[in-house]
């Protein structure tokens, strides 16, 4: 079971800069729906490569869903020549996307995020009208049945103010 | 100004699917704090783990 708080934190204090994306982003907004994995948006400047690395690397991260034993190497050029990866850690599940559908990278996104304080640490969320565009743009069917509640959300958290 | 800066247009599918969601649950998180939301959906999370152990178990013996 991915531990939330661990991961956030070991990011957080790691002074990386990333935004929270995904089930985990819509539940801190309010949604209902339970998520397995934490899926965050994170800077690809050379320095935020080197503190993602940092962050993880005492929680040995793995590509997920290979056979153990393949070489896949944690370093921060591994960072730098790919992009989106699924990794598991012993902490849990993460996804480290350097650019998702319909939103584009991190320098796109962070005008389009919150900080809150999350864990006790301050955590760029993306923001709830993003976060419904974005699911549209990804189109998938676990998305669409999502959209409907995010939607509803957006209403009741405006009314809420 | 990219298309993240439009106004969020409505769709159908999604008014659509909107109907049938339960507000009264939203409206009890949006009460919640930011940590108490996150550890709803994780207890949610240890409770659907622990009915899927509870169901191999259940299904080795």
């Amino acid at each position: 079971m991915t531990d939330f708080k661990a991961l956030v934190e070991a990011l957080a204090s790691a002074k990386a800069d990333f935004i929270v994306v995904g089930g985990v982003a819509a539940a801190v907004h309010g949604s209902t729906h339970a998520t397995t994995d934490l899926d965050v948006v994170y800077s690809r400047a050379t320095d935020n490569l080197a503190r993602i690395h940092q962050a993880l690397t005492p929680y040995k991260p793995y590509l997920r869903g290979l056979p153990p034993g393949l070489p896949f190497v944690w370093e921060v050029g591994t960072l730098r020549n790919g992009l989106n990866f699924t990794l598991i850690t012993a902490l849990g599940e993460i996804d480290l996307l350097g650019e998702i559908t319909g939103g584009g990278g991190y320098d796109a996104l962070v005008s389009h995020s919150v900080e809150l304080e999350v864990y006790g640490h301050r955590v760029r969320c993306l923001d709830l009208e993003t976060l419904i565009r974005v699911k549209r743009a990804a189109g998938r069917p676990k998305d669409l049945i999502r959209l409907g509640e995010l939607a509803a959300l957006l209403e009741e958290a405006k009314k809420k103010g | 100004m990219s298309w993240l800066d439009d106004p969020l247009e409505p769709n159908p599918v999604v008014e659509a699917l909107k109907k049938d969601v339960d507000r009264s649950l939203l409206r009890a998180n949006l009460d919640r704090t930011i940590d108490e939301r996150l550890e709803h959906m994780a207890s949610m999370q240890r409770l659907i783990e622990d009915l899927r152990a509870a169901k191999a178990r259940q299904q080795s013996s």
